[in-house]
Protein backbone atom coordinates (compact mmCIF):
# COMPACT_ATOMS: atom_id res chain seq x y z
CA UNK A 1 0.00 0.00 0.00
CA UNK A 2 2.88 2.39 1.30
CA UNK A 3 4.69 1.80 -2.44
CA UNK A 4 1.45 2.28 -4.05
CA UNK A 5 0.98 5.61 -2.70
CA UNK A 6 4.46 6.37 -3.20
CA UNK A 7 3.85 5.54 -7.50
CA UNK A 8 0.68 8.16 -6.92
CA UNK A 9 2.54 10.77 -5.34
CA UNK A 10 5.18 10.47 -7.42
CA UNK A 11 2.72 10.96 -10.76
CA UNK A 12 1.08 14.29 -8.81
CA UNK A 13 4.46 15.54 -8.43
CA UNK A 14 5.03 14.51 -12.44
CA UNK A 15 4.75 18.14 -13.73
CA UNK A 16 7.52 19.57 -11.71
CA UNK A 17 10.31 16.75 -12.59
CA UNK A 18 11.76 14.79 -15.42
CA UNK A 19 9.83 11.68 -16.13
CA UNK A 20 13.39 9.81 -15.60
CA UNK A 21 13.64 11.68 -12.24
CA UNK A 22 10.15 10.17 -11.35
CA UNK A 23 11.19 6.76 -12.35
CA UNK A 24 14.41 6.97 -10.31
CA UNK A 25 12.10 7.93 -7.08
CA UNK A 26 10.13 4.64 -7.69
CA UNK A 27 13.28 2.50 -7.81
CA UNK A 28 13.67 3.69 -4.68
CA UNK A 29 11.42 2.81 -3.18
CA UNK A 30 11.08 -0.42 -4.13
CA UNK A 31 12.65 -2.69 -1.82
CA UNK A 32 15.87 -4.29 -2.69
CA UNK A 33 14.96 -7.71 -2.70
CA UNK A 34 11.80 -7.48 -4.94
CA UNK A 35 13.87 -6.17 -7.66
CA UNK A 36 16.30 -9.08 -6.85
CA UNK A 37 13.45 -11.32 -7.36
CA UNK A 38 12.13 -9.75 -10.58
CA UNK A 39 15.42 -9.94 -12.03
CA UNK A 40 15.66 -13.07 -11.52
CA UNK A 41 12.49 -14.12 -12.86
CA UNK A 42 13.07 -12.26 -15.55
CA UNK A 43 16.73 -14.18 -16.38
CA UNK A 44 14.69 -17.56 -15.79
CA UNK A 45 11.86 -16.52 -18.54
CA UNK A 46 14.64 -15.30 -20.97
CA UNK A 47 16.69 -18.06 -20.03
CA UNK A 48 13.96 -20.80 -20.64
CA UNK A 49 13.08 -19.26 -24.31
CA UNK A 50 16.36 -19.59 -25.58
CA UNK A 51 17.79 -22.24 -23.78
CA UNK A 52 19.01 -23.82 -27.83
CA UNK A 53 21.82 -20.80 -27.89
CA UNK A 54 22.63 -20.85 -24.34
CA UNK A 55 23.38 -24.79 -24.62
CA UNK A 56 25.53 -23.62 -27.55
CA UNK A 57 27.45 -20.81 -25.59
CA UNK A 58 28.23 -22.69 -22.95
CA UNK A 59 30.11 -25.44 -25.36
CA UNK A 60 31.87 -22.57 -27.35
CA UNK A 61 32.66 -21.44 -23.37
CA UNK A 62 34.35 -24.76 -22.45
CA UNK A 63 35.76 -25.16 -26.01
CA UNK A 64 37.38 -21.70 -25.72
CA UNK A 65 38.15 -22.50 -21.93
CA UNK A 66 40.41 -25.27 -22.92
CA UNK A 67 41.85 -23.84 -26.34
CA UNK A 68 42.69 -20.66 -24.15
CA UNK A 69 45.86 -22.75 -22.36
CA UNK A 70 47.05 -22.77 -25.97
CA UNK A 71 46.65 -19.07 -27.16
CA UNK A 72 48.13 -18.28 -23.79
CA UNK A 73 51.36 -20.74 -24.72
CA UNK A 74 51.65 -18.44 -28.06
CA UNK A 75 50.92 -15.09 -25.76
CA UNK A 76 53.80 -16.79 -23.75
CA UNK A 77 56.09 -16.15 -26.85
CA UNK A 78 55.46 -12.77 -27.28
CA UNK A 79 52.77 -12.83 -30.17
CA UNK A 80 50.02 -10.92 -30.58
CA UNK A 81 46.27 -12.92 -29.59
CA UNK A 82 44.37 -12.47 -32.93
CA UNK A 83 47.52 -13.74 -34.27
CA UNK A 84 47.84 -16.63 -32.18
CA UNK A 85 44.28 -17.62 -32.50
CA UNK A 86 44.26 -17.52 -36.60
CA UNK A 87 46.75 -19.63 -36.06
CA UNK A 88 45.06 -22.05 -33.86
CA UNK A 89 42.14 -22.11 -36.24
CA UNK A 90 43.79 -22.63 -39.36
CA UNK A 91 45.86 -25.81 -37.30
CA UNK A 92 42.51 -26.75 -35.94
CA UNK A 93 41.19 -26.99 -39.76
CA UNK A 94 44.45 -28.46 -41.39
CA UNK A 95 44.36 -31.46 -38.27
CA UNK A 96 40.45 -31.97 -38.50
CA UNK A 97 40.84 -32.59 -42.11
CA UNK A 98 43.88 -34.92 -41.58
CA UNK A 99 42.41 -36.93 -39.33
CA UNK A 100 39.31 -37.21 -41.15
CA UNK A 101 41.51 -38.46 -44.28
CA UNK A 102 44.16 -40.78 -42.30
CA UNK A 103 43.26 -41.68 -39.21
CA UNK A 104 39.70 -42.03 -38.82
CA UNK A 105 39.00 -44.60 -41.75
CA UNK A 106 38.44 -47.38 -39.57
CA UNK A 107 36.09 -45.59 -36.98
CA UNK A 108 34.14 -44.19 -40.24
CA UNK A 109 34.23 -47.89 -41.28
CA UNK A 110 32.60 -48.86 -38.12
CA UNK A 111 29.90 -46.54 -37.66
CA UNK A 112 28.90 -46.85 -41.25
CA UNK A 113 29.11 -50.42 -40.78
CA UNK A 114 26.65 -49.69 -37.62
CA UNK A 115 24.36 -47.72 -39.22
CA UNK A 116 23.98 -49.97 -42.23
CA UNK A 117 22.85 -53.17 -40.57
CA UNK A 118 21.08 -50.72 -37.83
CA UNK A 119 17.59 -52.82 -39.46
CA UNK A 120 19.32 -55.93 -39.50
CA UNK A 121 20.41 -55.47 -35.58
CA UNK A 122 16.94 -53.59 -34.46
CA UNK A 123 15.30 -57.37 -35.78
CA UNK A 124 17.90 -59.11 -34.01
CA UNK A 125 17.16 -57.56 -30.71
CA UNK A 126 13.42 -57.41 -31.54
CA UNK A 127 13.70 -61.03 -32.40
CA UNK A 128 16.00 -61.82 -28.94
CA UNK A 129 12.94 -59.83 -26.73
CA UNK A 130 10.65 -62.20 -28.14
CA UNK A 131 12.29 -65.06 -27.51
CA UNK A 132 13.26 -63.73 -23.94
CA UNK A 133 9.24 -63.27 -23.53
CA UNK A 134 8.60 -66.60 -25.31
CA UNK A 135 10.77 -68.43 -22.77
CA UNK A 136 9.37 -66.58 -19.46
CA UNK A 137 5.64 -67.07 -20.89
CA UNK A 138 4.50 -69.59 -18.43
CA UNK A 139 6.67 -68.65 -14.91
CA UNK A 140 6.28 -64.92 -15.57
CA UNK A 141 3.51 -63.24 -17.49
CA UNK A 142 4.30 -59.96 -16.05
CA UNK A 143 7.86 -60.13 -18.05
CA UNK A 144 6.37 -61.22 -21.13
CA UNK A 145 3.29 -58.43 -21.41
CA UNK A 146 6.31 -56.10 -20.59
CA UNK A 147 8.28 -57.42 -22.75
CA UNK A 148 5.63 -56.74 -25.84
CA UNK A 149 4.90 -53.86 -24.57
CA UNK A 150 8.05 -52.90 -24.79
CA UNK A 151 9.18 -54.25 -27.96
CA UNK A 152 5.40 -52.73 -29.44
CA UNK A 153 6.52 -49.31 -28.70
CA UNK A 154 10.14 -48.95 -29.34
CA UNK A 155 9.54 -51.77 -32.76
CA UNK A 156 6.35 -51.74 -33.91
CA UNK A 157 4.21 -49.56 -36.52
CA UNK A 158 4.57 -46.07 -35.90
CA UNK A 159 7.12 -46.78 -32.80
CA UNK A 160 9.76 -45.05 -31.64
CA UNK A 161 12.22 -46.32 -34.08
CA UNK A 162 10.32 -45.87 -36.56
CA UNK A 163 9.64 -41.63 -36.01
CA UNK A 164 13.38 -41.27 -35.41
CA UNK A 165 14.49 -43.22 -38.46
CA UNK A 166 12.25 -41.22 -40.77
CA UNK A 167 13.78 -38.84 -43.18
CA UNK A 168 11.73 -35.46 -41.92
CA UNK A 169 12.71 -36.58 -38.01
CA UNK A 170 15.87 -36.69 -39.16
CA UNK A 171 16.11 -33.78 -40.39
CA UNK A 172 14.48 -32.16 -37.82
CA UNK A 173 16.71 -33.46 -34.93
CA UNK A 174 20.05 -32.58 -37.27
CA UNK A 175 18.89 -29.14 -37.95
CA UNK A 176 20.22 -27.75 -34.26
CA UNK A 177 23.43 -29.92 -34.46
CA UNK A 178 24.20 -28.60 -38.11
CA UNK A 179 23.85 -24.73 -36.44
CA UNK A 180 25.77 -25.67 -33.49
CA UNK A 181 28.55 -27.14 -36.01
CA UNK A 182 29.10 -23.47 -37.34
CA UNK A 183 27.87 -21.40 -34.97
CA UNK A 184 30.11 -22.83 -31.90
CA UNK A 185 33.46 -22.31 -33.51
CA UNK A 186 32.43 -18.82 -34.58
CA UNK A 187 31.69 -18.11 -31.06
CA UNK A 188 34.75 -20.14 -29.93
CA UNK A 189 36.81 -17.54 -32.64
CA UNK A 190 35.35 -14.45 -30.67
CA UNK A 191 35.40 -15.92 -27.53
CA UNK A 192 39.30 -16.28 -27.19
CA UNK A 193 39.95 -13.26 -29.47
CA UNK A 194 38.19 -10.99 -27.75
CA UNK A 195 38.36 -12.58 -23.64
CA UNK A 196 41.12 -10.03 -22.33
CA UNK A 197 39.28 -7.09 -23.87
CA UNK A 198 36.16 -7.64 -22.29
CA UNK A 199 37.66 -8.41 -19.31
CA UNK A 200 39.50 -5.21 -19.10
CA UNK A 201 36.32 -3.09 -19.85
CA UNK A 202 34.42 -5.63 -17.33
CA UNK A 203 36.91 -4.83 -14.90
CA UNK A 204 36.68 -1.09 -16.15
CA UNK A 205 33.38 -1.19 -14.69
CA UNK A 206 33.96 -2.42 -11.49
CA UNK A 207 33.84 -0.26 -8.36
CA UNK A 208 37.45 0.50 -6.70
CA UNK A 209 35.89 -1.12 -3.64
CA UNK A 210 35.00 -4.11 -5.26
CA UNK A 211 38.06 -4.84 -7.43
CA UNK A 212 40.05 -7.21 -4.95
CA UNK A 213 36.64 -9.31 -4.37
CA UNK A 214 35.72 -9.33 -8.02
CA UNK A 215 39.33 -10.73 -8.90
CA UNK A 216 39.07 -13.00 -5.98
CA UNK A 217 35.93 -14.18 -7.35
CA UNK A 218 36.84 -14.78 -11.21
CA UNK A 219 40.85 -16.56 -9.89
CA UNK A 220 38.71 -18.99 -8.14
CA UNK A 221 36.02 -19.76 -10.48
CA UNK A 222 38.90 -19.72 -13.14
CA UNK A 223 40.86 -22.22 -10.81
CA UNK A 224 37.55 -24.30 -10.48
CA UNK A 225 36.66 -24.63 -13.61
CA UNK A 226 40.12 -24.99 -15.10
CA UNK A 227 40.39 -28.34 -13.10
CA UNK A 228 36.69 -29.43 -13.82
CA UNK A 229 37.18 -28.88 -17.55
CA UNK A 230 40.94 -30.52 -18.03
CA UNK A 231 40.05 -33.57 -15.54
CA UNK A 232 36.59 -34.20 -17.27
CA UNK A 233 38.65 -34.47 -20.63
CA UNK A 234 40.99 -36.71 -19.34
CA UNK A 235 38.47 -38.61 -17.48
CA UNK A 236 36.42 -38.88 -20.84
CA UNK A 237 39.57 -40.30 -22.31
CA UNK A 238 40.44 -43.00 -19.70
CA UNK A 239 37.24 -44.14 -19.37
CA UNK A 240 36.78 -44.36 -22.90
CA UNK A 241 40.32 -46.28 -23.20
CA UNK A 242 39.29 -48.44 -20.32
CA UNK A 243 36.04 -49.40 -21.76
CA UNK A 244 37.44 -49.84 -25.30
CA UNK A 245 39.98 -52.26 -23.90
CA UNK A 246 37.34 -54.31 -21.81
CA UNK A 247 34.72 -54.65 -24.76
CA UNK A 248 37.75 -55.71 -26.56
CA UNK A 249 39.06 -58.12 -24.45
CA UNK A 250 35.11 -59.89 -23.85
CA UNK A 251 34.81 -59.78 -27.62
CA UNK A 252 31.72 -57.57 -28.46
CA UNK A 253 32.22 -55.61 -31.65
CA UNK A 254 32.89 -52.76 -32.18
CA UNK A 255 35.05 -51.75 -28.96
CA UNK A 256 36.35 -48.65 -30.34
CA UNK A 257 33.11 -47.42 -30.84
CA UNK A 258 31.59 -48.09 -28.00
CA UNK A 259 34.64 -47.04 -26.21
CA UNK A 260 34.34 -43.41 -27.73
CA UNK A 261 30.40 -43.43 -26.56
CA UNK A 262 31.12 -44.75 -22.97
CA UNK A 263 33.96 -42.08 -22.59
CA UNK A 264 32.07 -39.16 -23.86
CA UNK A 265 28.73 -40.25 -22.50
CA UNK A 266 30.96 -40.63 -18.95
CA UNK A 267 30.56 -36.48 -19.25
CA UNK A 268 27.30 -36.75 -17.64
CA UNK A 269 27.14 -37.71 -13.91
CA UNK A 270 25.53 -40.61 -13.01
CA UNK A 271 23.41 -41.44 -15.88
CA UNK A 272 26.69 -41.33 -18.36
CA UNK A 273 28.18 -45.12 -17.33
CA UNK A 274 24.42 -46.03 -17.90
CA UNK A 275 24.33 -45.09 -21.10
CA UNK A 276 27.45 -46.48 -22.01
CA UNK A 277 26.59 -49.96 -20.84
CA UNK A 278 23.11 -50.02 -21.97
CA UNK A 279 24.57 -49.56 -25.63
CA UNK A 280 27.06 -51.77 -25.14
CA UNK A 281 24.80 -54.51 -23.74
CA UNK A 282 22.70 -54.39 -26.81
CA UNK A 283 25.44 -54.79 -29.27
CA UNK A 284 26.35 -57.65 -27.04
CA UNK A 285 22.87 -59.02 -27.27
CA UNK A 286 22.36 -58.87 -31.16
CA UNK A 287 26.18 -60.25 -31.16
CA UNK A 288 25.39 -63.45 -29.04
CA UNK A 289 21.90 -63.74 -29.27
CA UNK A 290 21.88 -64.50 -25.60
CA UNK A 291 22.02 -62.92 -22.10
CA UNK A 292 24.70 -64.52 -20.84
CA UNK A 293 27.74 -62.28 -22.35
CA UNK A 294 25.26 -59.35 -20.99
CA UNK A 295 27.08 -60.18 -17.35
CA UNK A 296 30.30 -59.69 -18.27
CA UNK A 297 29.22 -56.30 -20.34
CA UNK A 298 27.52 -55.61 -16.57
CA UNK A 299 30.61 -56.75 -14.24
CA UNK A 300 33.24 -54.07 -17.16
CA UNK A 301 31.07 -51.44 -16.50
CA UNK A 302 30.45 -51.56 -12.61
CA UNK A 303 34.05 -52.19 -12.41
CA UNK A 304 35.23 -49.13 -14.59
CA UNK A 305 32.49 -46.78 -12.49
CA UNK A 306 34.58 -47.93 -9.41
CA UNK A 307 37.76 -47.13 -10.62
CA UNK A 308 36.57 -44.12 -11.75
CA UNK A 309 34.55 -42.89 -8.53
CA UNK A 310 37.79 -44.61 -6.25
CA UNK A 311 40.80 -43.81 -8.22
CA UNK A 312 40.49 -42.16 -11.49
CA UNK A 313 38.26 -39.20 -10.36
CA UNK A 314 39.98 -38.08 -7.19
CA UNK A 315 43.61 -38.13 -9.35
CA UNK A 316 41.87 -36.20 -12.19
CA UNK A 317 39.40 -33.73 -10.93
CA UNK A 318 40.03 -33.43 -7.24
CA UNK A 319 37.91 -32.77 -4.40
CA UNK A 320 37.02 -28.76 -5.36
CA UNK A 321 34.30 -29.63 -7.72
CA UNK A 322 32.42 -32.01 -5.33
CA UNK A 323 29.02 -31.26 -4.36
CA UNK A 324 26.59 -32.56 -1.56
CA UNK A 325 24.97 -35.83 -2.99
CA UNK A 326 21.70 -34.15 -2.68
CA UNK A 327 22.85 -31.17 -4.32
CA UNK A 328 24.31 -32.73 -6.75
CA UNK A 329 20.67 -34.85 -7.84
CA UNK A 330 18.61 -31.32 -7.75
CA UNK A 331 21.45 -29.82 -9.70
CA UNK A 332 21.57 -32.59 -12.64
CA UNK A 333 17.48 -32.22 -12.37
CA UNK A 334 17.03 -28.85 -12.71
CA UNK A 335 20.25 -28.66 -14.96
CA UNK A 336 18.17 -31.49 -17.48
CA UNK A 337 14.94 -29.85 -17.16
CA UNK A 338 16.53 -26.43 -18.40
CA UNK A 339 19.21 -27.49 -21.07
CA UNK A 340 18.66 -31.38 -21.30
CA UNK A 341 22.09 -32.86 -21.50
CA UNK A 342 23.98 -30.02 -21.64
CA UNK A 343 22.45 -28.65 -18.37
CA UNK A 344 23.50 -31.90 -16.48
CA UNK A 345 27.12 -31.63 -17.95
CA UNK A 346 27.58 -27.87 -16.55
CA UNK A 347 25.36 -28.32 -13.78
CA UNK A 348 28.03 -29.39 -11.65
CA UNK A 349 30.67 -26.88 -12.17
CA UNK A 350 27.87 -23.88 -12.38
CA UNK A 351 26.77 -24.52 -9.45
CA UNK A 352 30.16 -25.21 -7.34
CA UNK A 353 31.20 -21.57 -8.94
CA UNK A 354 27.84 -20.08 -6.97
CA UNK A 355 28.50 -21.76 -4.35
CA UNK A 356 32.24 -20.28 -3.75
CA UNK A 357 30.93 -16.69 -5.36
CA UNK A 358 28.13 -16.86 -2.03
CA UNK A 359 31.00 -17.47 -0.02
CA UNK A 360 33.74 -14.77 -1.28
CA UNK A 361 30.56 -11.60 -1.42
CA UNK A 362 29.69 -12.63 2.19
CA UNK A 363 33.14 -12.88 3.34
CA UNK A 364 33.84 -9.46 1.44
CA UNK A 365 29.88 -8.01 2.90
CA UNK A 366 31.69 -9.08 6.52
CA UNK A 367 34.44 -7.53 5.86
CA UNK A 368 33.29 -3.96 4.69
CA UNK A 369 30.93 -3.95 7.49
CA UNK A 370 33.58 -4.64 10.02
CA UNK A 371 35.76 -1.70 8.13
CA UNK A 372 33.08 0.59 8.17
CA UNK A 373 32.44 0.49 11.76
CA UNK A 374 36.10 1.65 12.12
CA UNK A 375 36.72 3.84 9.18
CA UNK A 376 38.01 7.77 8.91
CA UNK A 377 38.11 9.81 6.01
CA UNK A 378 40.99 10.21 4.34
CA UNK A 379 42.21 13.58 3.38
CA UNK A 380 45.03 13.65 0.65
CA UNK A 381 47.80 15.90 2.55
CA UNK A 382 51.10 14.81 1.28
CA UNK A 383 53.70 14.52 4.03
CA UNK A 384 57.36 13.18 2.80
CA UNK A 385 58.81 9.68 4.31
CA UNK A 386 60.53 6.55 3.59
CA UNK A 387 59.07 3.62 1.98
CA UNK A 388 57.38 1.05 4.06
CA UNK A 389 56.09 -2.24 2.29
CA UNK A 390 52.09 -2.88 2.90
CA UNK B 1 66.52 -18.21 -30.71
CA UNK B 2 62.49 -18.41 -31.03
CA UNK B 3 61.89 -14.71 -30.22
CA UNK B 4 64.71 -13.66 -32.14
CA UNK B 5 63.14 -15.42 -34.97
CA UNK B 6 60.60 -13.74 -34.53
CA UNK B 7 61.05 -10.36 -34.06
CA UNK B 8 63.53 -10.42 -36.82
CA UNK B 9 60.64 -11.88 -39.62
CA UNK B 10 57.32 -11.61 -37.94
CA UNK B 11 57.53 -8.16 -35.72
CA UNK B 12 53.83 -7.28 -37.06
CA UNK B 13 52.90 -10.66 -35.12
CA UNK B 14 54.07 -9.55 -31.94
CA UNK B 15 52.23 -7.99 -28.95
CA UNK B 16 54.39 -4.46 -28.58
CA UNK B 17 51.98 -3.70 -25.61
CA UNK B 18 53.63 -6.88 -23.70
CA UNK B 19 57.09 -5.81 -24.53
CA UNK B 20 56.29 -2.28 -22.93
CA UNK B 21 54.58 -3.82 -19.56
CA UNK B 22 57.74 -6.79 -19.55
CA UNK B 23 60.15 -3.63 -19.39
CA UNK B 24 57.78 -2.20 -16.68
CA UNK B 25 58.01 -5.27 -14.36
CA UNK B 26 61.49 -5.99 -14.77
CA UNK B 27 62.85 -2.34 -13.75
CA UNK B 28 61.02 -3.10 -10.64
CA UNK B 29 63.06 -4.48 -7.55
CA UNK B 30 60.18 -7.15 -7.32
CA UNK B 31 60.25 -8.88 -10.17
CA UNK B 32 64.75 -8.33 -10.57
CA UNK B 33 66.62 -11.30 -12.15
CA UNK B 34 63.58 -12.70 -13.24
CA UNK B 35 64.15 -13.43 -17.14
CA UNK B 36 61.81 -12.21 -19.31
CA UNK B 37 60.88 -15.57 -20.77
CA UNK B 38 59.39 -16.20 -17.10
CA UNK B 39 57.80 -12.53 -16.65
CA UNK B 40 56.15 -13.54 -19.91
CA UNK B 41 54.63 -15.96 -18.60
CA UNK B 42 53.45 -14.30 -15.29
CA UNK B 43 52.17 -10.96 -17.42
CA UNK B 44 49.54 -13.08 -19.28
CA UNK B 45 47.83 -14.46 -16.21
CA UNK B 46 47.49 -10.92 -14.78
CA UNK B 47 44.16 -8.56 -14.31
CA UNK B 48 44.72 -4.84 -15.25
CA UNK B 49 42.37 -2.14 -14.03
CA UNK B 50 42.07 1.59 -14.41
CA UNK B 51 41.59 3.83 -11.91
CA UNK B 52 40.23 6.94 -11.54
CA UNK B 53 42.15 9.80 -9.58
CA UNK B 54 40.93 9.64 -6.13
CA UNK B 55 39.71 6.02 -6.45
CA UNK B 56 40.95 4.46 -2.93
CA UNK B 57 42.12 1.45 -4.03
CA UNK B 58 42.14 -0.47 -0.65
CA UNK B 59 41.71 0.95 2.86
CA UNK B 60 43.83 0.78 5.84
CA UNK B 61 43.24 -2.05 8.09
CA UNK B 62 41.39 -4.56 5.12
CA UNK B 63 43.24 -7.86 4.91
CA UNK B 64 45.19 -7.64 1.93
CA UNK B 65 44.12 -10.13 -1.24
CA UNK B 66 46.42 -8.75 -4.10
CA UNK B 67 49.17 -7.17 -5.21
CA UNK B 68 49.81 -4.10 -7.35
CA UNK B 69 52.17 -2.74 -9.63
CA UNK B 70 51.59 0.54 -11.31
CA UNK B 71 51.71 1.04 -14.87
CA UNK B 72 50.54 3.82 -15.47
CA UNK B 73 49.72 7.14 -13.39
CA UNK B 74 50.73 7.39 -9.78
CA UNK B 75 49.29 6.03 -6.25
CA UNK B 76 49.95 7.45 -3.01
CA UNK B 77 49.98 5.23 -0.04
CA UNK B 78 48.30 6.63 3.10
CA UNK B 79 48.16 6.73 7.18
CA UNK B 80 44.53 6.35 7.92
CA UNK B 81 45.07 6.03 11.56
CA UNK B 82 47.20 9.54 10.90
CA UNK B 83 45.39 12.42 12.47
CA UNK B 84 46.75 14.09 9.58
CA UNK B 85 46.41 11.19 6.98
CA UNK B 86 50.27 11.24 6.39
CA UNK B 87 51.24 10.50 3.05
CA UNK B 88 53.73 7.79 3.07
CA UNK B 89 55.03 7.75 -0.24
CA UNK B 90 54.04 8.59 -3.75
CA UNK B 91 54.16 5.73 -6.40
CA UNK B 92 55.07 6.61 -9.96
CA UNK B 93 55.15 3.85 -12.93
CA UNK B 94 57.06 0.55 -12.34
CA UNK B 95 56.43 0.58 -8.62
CA UNK B 96 54.63 -1.65 -6.63
CA UNK B 97 52.26 -2.26 -3.43
CA UNK B 98 50.50 -4.29 -1.50
CA UNK B 99 53.22 -7.10 -1.69
CA UNK B 100 52.25 -8.40 2.17
CA UNK B 101 49.09 -10.12 1.20
CA UNK B 102 51.20 -12.56 -0.79
CA UNK B 103 52.89 -13.69 1.92
CA UNK B 104 49.96 -13.81 4.57
CA UNK B 105 46.38 -12.67 5.48
CA UNK B 106 47.82 -9.94 7.03
CA UNK B 107 46.06 -6.31 7.42
CA UNK B 108 47.01 -3.87 5.52
CA UNK B 109 49.06 -1.14 7.05
CA UNK B 110 48.26 1.92 4.88
CA UNK B 111 45.46 2.98 2.26
CA UNK B 112 46.35 2.82 -1.24
CA UNK B 113 44.76 6.10 -3.30
CA UNK B 114 45.35 6.30 -7.00
CA UNK B 115 46.77 10.24 -7.62
CA UNK B 116 46.43 10.74 -10.95
CA UNK B 117 44.14 8.29 -14.13
CA UNK B 118 46.07 4.87 -13.01
CA UNK B 119 47.00 1.71 -14.69
CA UNK B 120 47.97 -1.02 -12.20
CA UNK B 121 48.33 -4.51 -12.39
CA UNK B 122 46.74 -6.82 -10.08
CA UNK B 123 47.71 -10.20 -9.01
CA UNK B 124 45.50 -12.12 -6.70
CA UNK B 125 46.93 -13.96 -3.72
CA UNK B 126 45.27 -17.05 -4.64
CA UNK B 127 47.42 -17.19 -8.09
CA UNK B 128 50.63 -16.78 -5.79
CA UNK B 129 49.60 -19.87 -4.30
CA UNK B 130 48.58 -21.11 -7.49
CA UNK B 131 52.22 -20.33 -8.82
CA UNK B 132 54.13 -21.71 -6.01
CA UNK B 133 52.82 -24.95 -6.63
CA UNK B 134 53.07 -24.44 -10.46
CA UNK B 135 56.40 -22.72 -11.09
CA UNK B 136 59.30 -22.31 -8.64
CA UNK B 137 61.59 -20.62 -10.78
CA UNK B 138 59.32 -17.63 -10.54
CA UNK B 139 57.85 -17.83 -7.13
CA UNK B 140 60.98 -18.28 -5.53
CA UNK B 141 62.97 -15.43 -7.12
CA UNK B 142 59.54 -12.60 -6.39
CA UNK B 143 59.50 -14.08 -2.03
CA UNK B 144 63.85 -13.55 -1.87
CA UNK B 145 63.14 -10.36 -3.79
CA UNK B 146 60.42 -9.62 -1.39
CA UNK B 147 62.39 -10.70 1.45
CA UNK B 148 65.37 -8.69 0.25
CA UNK B 149 62.89 -5.61 0.32
CA UNK B 150 61.73 -6.65 3.98
CA UNK B 151 65.58 -6.62 5.07
CA UNK B 152 66.26 -3.57 3.46
CA UNK B 153 63.79 -1.25 4.84
CA UNK B 154 64.08 -2.96 8.58
CA UNK B 155 67.91 -2.46 8.22
CA UNK B 156 67.08 1.38 6.72
CA UNK B 157 64.81 1.99 10.22
CA UNK B 158 66.81 0.69 12.80
CA UNK B 159 67.49 2.87 15.55
CA UNK B 160 71.08 4.58 14.97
Amino acid sequence: MKLLRNIVMSDKRHKSGTLLNDLREIHNQIPRWVLILLALGLAAVVVTRITQLIIMLIAAGAVAYILNSVITAFERLGMKRSVAVILLFVFAAMLVIVTNRIFIPDLNQEIMNVYARFPEFSRQIQDALLLTAQSSAGKYPFIESSIMKFVDIVFGPGGFLERTLSASEILMQATPFIMAFILVPFFVFFLLKDWPGAMRRVMGWVPASYVETTISVIEEINILVGKYLRGLAADCFVIGALASAGLWLIGVNYPLTLGILSGVANIIPYFGPVIGCTVSSFVALMQYRSFDPLLNVIVLYIVIKLMDDLVIQPLLIGKGVHLHPMLLVITLIVGEKLFGIMGMISGVPVVTAAQKTAVILLEHHRDKQRRESTRSTIKLNPVKSPVRPI
Amino acid sequence: MVMEILKRYFSWALDKTMESRLQTLSDGPLFKGISKKLLRKLLVDLIEKKYAEGDIIFHEGEVGKAFYVVLEGSVKIIKESNPENKTLHVLGPGSHFGELALIGNTSRFASAVAEKDSLLLIMYKSYFDDLIRRNNAISTKILLNLAEILSDYIHRNQPE
